[in-house]
């Protein structure tokens, strides 16, 4: 089957689960999707954090529904994705280093 | 399968070793110096920048009544409380940057003027949230201390910047009747609400009356002596020492002490009782903040008395116990009394958790509403009137 030219690219080939390639991947995904609804302007209607609505115009439940997707994504990404990085370099470095022991 | 067993076992050490690297390194991202924050001198670029934005509001309506529209929506004492916060911080401001005091000085009198306008206007209610008219209040006519304490702290704070005569009996107005409604009670206790009593609400009005008595040569102090005398004997949680925060009029208390309330109250009684205040401020620390992985953040109870999330209290963020109304005003209370790593790890939390938008030079906190940032104006800029009462000058 003719790959996408995408496709061909190796961050975006399919990884083994929890493989430094994976984490990388999901890494990359959730940095995309919080760059999506940052730019949006997804972050004005947190103010819901104090009960304040995000959008008169909105209402309260579209306002709250955006505010939790912002939140999500943006935890994910101060949270998640330096630790998926991390997780991955440091998976990384301990196949190296027991490749390099085992040969 | 063993294989694929074990590199799973493996992805799951390296992120669990990852963790214990990230989490307690997150913090350096977002912790600054304090003096980013606030300074002795001037003011910090935090305190410029949120002023900007507040400025701006005030000078173009359409914004405004947006921004407090939304607040209304919720509460419309925050529409209220935005007003005085941000004429407090405005007078600070002024005599932290005596250059830009005419800017300053017009706000203030366009805040005040329009808030004096609106209560004479619409009526007392229209700054109260709505269960204000579900009964009667106890002391007739009927007043409230949270509007009347507020004004008149925010015209003694323009007049202690500079003297503008069409205030002057427009303060003494208001701070004769707050003394002759002391006077009436049997307890020294003033409604804000229907048979609802404020401890934040009587330290403000008392503030106000050592602010006109500074201006004005009054002499009020008896009456505040008397009044923390009896505070401090009915009016404290014995178990944590700490002020508590609602009671009714003959002193029952409806409220134990709470985080939205304390550190507020903390900063007022530095001009009342300094060392009643330094020590009520040392129990909030104790009982009421915290700070994890270089986070700082402030409960709303103590754990000797525990209460219920209310509109005051904000959302409680589980596990941590967080509540961002205390949160919020414990900046107040940590720039008070210049506890700078306590001030330093909750600015590291407003930054990480408050969503801060910046543009054109003007910031805001997307988590927090316009209430909340005259507050944290005020955090950034306190200081100054409270040493000119105490000095005693006017000018």
């Amino acid at each position: 089957m003719k790959k996408l030219l995408w496709q061909k690219h190796a961050i975006f080939q399919r990884a083994e689960f929890l493989s430094a390639k994976d984490m990388m991947q999901r890494a990359a995904a959730i940095s995309g999707l919080f760059l999506l609804v940052h730019l949006a302007g997804f972050r004005e209607f947190t103010g819901i954090l104090n009960g304040t609505i995000g959008s008169l115009s909105l209402g309260w439940n579209l306002s709250a529904f955006l505010a939790v997707i912002y939140i999500a994504f943006y935890l994910a990404f101060v949270l998640l994705v330096p630790v998926l990085i991390l997780a991955a370099v440091i998976l990384k470095v301990g196949q190296r280093f027991h490749r390099k022991s085992s040969s | 399968m063993k294989a694929r067993m074990k590199r799973i076992l493996a992805g799951l050490a390296a992120l669990v070793v990852a963790a214990l690297i990230w989490l307690p390194c997150l913090h350096f991202i977002f912790t600054r110096p304090v003096s980013k924050f606030r300074g002795e001198q001037g003011l910090s670029p935090e305190a410029r920048q949120l002023a900007a934005r507040h400025l701006r509001l005030w000078t173009e309506p359409a914004l405004r009544e947006t921004e407090l529209n939304k607040m209304r929506v919720s509460n419309a004492e925050w529409d209220f409380m935005g007003r005085s916060y941000l004429v407090w911080s405005l007078a600070n401001m002024a005599l932290r940057d005596p250059a830009s005091k005419p800017t300053y000085l017009r706000t203030m009198d366009q805040i005040i003027d329009e808030t004096l306008r609106l209560e004479k206007q619409e009526g007392m209610y229209f700054f109260l949230m709505s269960y204000a008219k579900d009964s009667r209040y106890v002391m007739q006519p009927a007043h409230s201390l949270f509007l009347d304490g507020e004004i008149a702290l925010m015209l003694a704070s323009r007049r202690m910047v500079e003297e503008k005569p069409e205030y002057k009996p427009l303060l003494a107005e208001r701070v004769n009747a707050m003394v002759e409604r002391f006077q009436k009670s049997r307890r020294m206790i003033l409604e804000s609400y229907p048979d609802q009593c404020w401890m934040f609400d009587h330290c403000v009005a008392l503030d106000a009356m050592m602010m006109a008595d500074h201006l004005d040569g009054t002499d009020h102090s008896a009456l505040i002596h008397q009044w923390l005398a009896m505070a401090k004997q009915k009016l404290v949680d014995p178990k944590s020492g700490l002020m508590i925060s609602s009671f009714t009029t003959d002193g029952t208390p409806l409220d134990g002490p709470e985080g939205s309330t304390i550190w507020m109250v903390t900063h007022s009684l530095q001009l009342l009782d300094e060392d009643f205040a330094r020590d009520q401020y040392q129990r909030a620390r104790k009982e009421l903040g915290a700070i994890t992985l270089g986070f700082g953040y402030a409960h709303e109870w103590p754990k000797s008395w525990p209460g219920a999330p209310d509109i005051d209290s904000g959302p409680i963020i589980p596990v941590f116990d967080v509540s961002a109304g205390s949160s919020g005003m414990a900046f107040i209370g940590a720039s008070s009394f210049g506890d700078d790593k306590f001030l330093a790890s909750l600015a590291a939390t407003l930054d990480f958790a408050g969503f801060p938008s910046r543009s054109g030079g003007r910031l805001k906190y997307c988590a927090s509403n316009q209430v909340g940032d005259a507050a944290l104006l005020y955090a950034t800029t306190l200081g100054p009137l409270w040493k000119k009462v105490k000095a005693g000058t006017t000018q």
